[in-house]
């Protein structure tokens, strides 16, 4: 029973990052239709980026406000340059820009930081674990779900709040009516860019603490994949359950069917579930069910 | 003082939808545009507010100015922020989002927050059945107006607040009965125009539109088929 709940745990306090990772994703789905291929090398980008702010002596929450604000020039920047003129033509061209801009960011990454694992330096989350009865947990985890908590929350604000989320969200509900009230198409895409690219960021630099950062936390971008259909494609609260969910799938695989297998059925589990889920609910939890017409 | 000079709108650069089609809508009037289904009376509207381009079309050639200033190449955003919105038909609300939500959305231009809450305070107003209902999703619990009620508040709108309103109805007697000033699309061309009144006793508008003989009885609808393939007025 103890390794259940230490696991479930686990698994939400993790979750909790996918969760953060998959909310940006949505967001550039919901409002441009586009499925952002490049969403691991965001997060690697971030993390990467946080990582030398760090090492060159800020504080960490500096650093990670700075990786917050250049996540959002460099968001409003991609789709300035390479998505604003894609804008009416074909969704699938646009898909194969982000393809394209995955291999670019990684090879940005790989030539400025190398491919060698990097860690924080000094460790940024004190190690000694915390004890809560028989359960033990990682100072690390508990300050990442803290802090992804904290950004969900302000995401969530901004947009059923905010003039620019709710206008970010009217553009994704009716793109036409949107447009006739005066609501800035492009600056909704821009948007939902810069705001992919910080959560991306802070998501890539919180798992960068708890597993080391190197390429492989790119793998993210993949994992927000299962998460998001679950939740449905275009649903913010869809994306928060979602990740969370896939947090403790992932878990609970990997500590009782790990011994049982060669390994690997932890990467393997959410896509399992994914596939399941899209047999029974196309849409995932929350979507919406469009019917296109063709 | 909305102007439209001698337009034409192509779809696709090809699809000729719109061909020298010129209007006046004066500040605080009410002007209605009628005309069967196809016309180009939504081509028209979406030209003045600059949606035309979202659907791959643009005006190719004469101007629409409004205040003295040309719009035709402006954006969508541009022209609302001058002034111009158009209502969309259908009942394109967000249906995601709470009836308050929708209605800020729409005040998103107004700038800071005390004139939007005046804006929702004036919706309210007119509206009363959307304060109940100001927390509600959109999408569910909100029934449409009846045409009569629109057409009431319509009418209010443009007395109280001065609002001039480029009015687009396939209801003609209804039209006509609020506007001052109409037109008549055909084919995408203006057919006709005139004030209200002398549009209302012109023998073809009340056999084609309003459906109605010199004895002021309703004709058969079979009637008036014939007699539209019968009289076109443009060949």
């Amino acid at each position: 029973m103890e390794t259940f709940l230490q696991l479930v745990i686990t698994g939400i306090l993790v979750g909790s990052i996918y969760a953060l990772v998959a909310l940006g994703w949505t967001i550039i789905y919901k409002c441009s239709g586009v499925l952002n291929l490049a969403m691991g090398e965001l997060t690697l980008l971030g993390a990467y980026v946080c990582l030398a702010f760090y090492t060159w002596g800020f504080p960490f929450p500096v650093a990670l406000l700075a990786t917050l604000i250049v996540g959002f020039v460099l968001g409003l920047l991609t789709e300035r340059l390479f998505l604003r003129r894609m804008i009416g033509q074909p969704i699938l061209a646009v898909i194969m820009i982000t393809a394209g801009l995955s291999f670019f960011f990684r090879a940005v990454v790989g030539f400025i930081w190398g491919t060698d694992t990097r860690v924080f330096t000094p460790p940024v989350f004190p190690t000694e674990p915390v004890r809560l009865g028989k359960m033990v947990m990682g100072q690390v985890y508990i300050w990442s779900f803290l802090a992804a908590l904290v950004l969900l929350l302000v995401f969530v604000g901004f947009f059923q709040y905010s003039r620019w989320g709710l206008s970010m969200q009217a553009a994704a509900d009716d793109e036409m009516a949107a447009l006739s009230l005066g609501v800035s198409v492009k600056r909704v895409y821009a948007l939902a860019w810069a705001i992919a690219f910080m959560a991306a960021g802070v998501g890539g630099t919180l798992l960068g603490n708890i597993n080391g950062l190197n390429i492989s936390v790119g793998y993210l971008g993949i994992l927000v994949l299962p998460a998001v259909v679950l939740g449905g494609l275009n649903s913010v609260p869809g994306a928060i359950v979602g990740g969370i969910t896939i947090g403790i799938l992932q878990n609970l695989s990997g500590g009782y069917l790990e011994q049982l297998t060669p390994g690997g059925v932890k990467d393997i589990a959410p896509f399992v579930f994914m596939v399941i889920i899209m047999l029974f609910r196309p849409y995932g939890l929350w979507g919406w069910e469009k019917i296109e017409r063709v | 003082m909305l102007k439209i000079n001698n337009i034409e709108v192509l779809y696709h650069e090809v699809i000729l939808a719109l061909k020298a089609v010129s209007l006046e809508v004066p500040a605080g009037e009410v002007v209605a545009l009628l005309g069967a289904n196809g016309a180009g009376k939504s081509t028209t509207l979406k030209a003045i507010s600059g949606l035309l381009r979202h659907e791959n079309g643009k005006v190719a050639e004469g101007s629409i100015e409004f205040l003295g200033e040309r719009i035709d190449r402006k954006s969508a955003e541009e022209i609302a922020r001058m002034g111009i919105i158009q209502v969309i038909e259908g009942r394109r609300v967000f249906e995601h989002l709470t009836v308050e939500q929708n209605l800020k959305v729409g005040a998103h231009l107004g700038g800071n927050g005390a004139m939007v809450r005046n804006g929702l305070e004036a919706v309210y107003h007119y509206f009363p059945r959307l304060q109940e209902r100001r927390n509600v999703v959109a999408g569910m619990g909100l029934a449409p107006l009846l045409i009569k009620e629109i057409f009431e508040i319509i009418t209010r709108l443009h007395q109280e607040q001065g609002i001039a309103i480029l009015l687009v109805e396939q209801n003609a007697k209804l039209a006509l009965a609020v506007a001052r000033h109409a037109y008549v699309l055909e084919g995408g061309r203006v057919v006709m125009d005139g004030p209200s009144e002398q549009l209302r006793e012109n023998p073809d508008i009340r056999d084609f539109y309003l459906g109605l003989t010199d004895l002021g009885a309703r004709k058969s609808f079979r009637a008036v088929k014939h007699y539209k393939r019968r009289k076109r007025w443009i060949t």
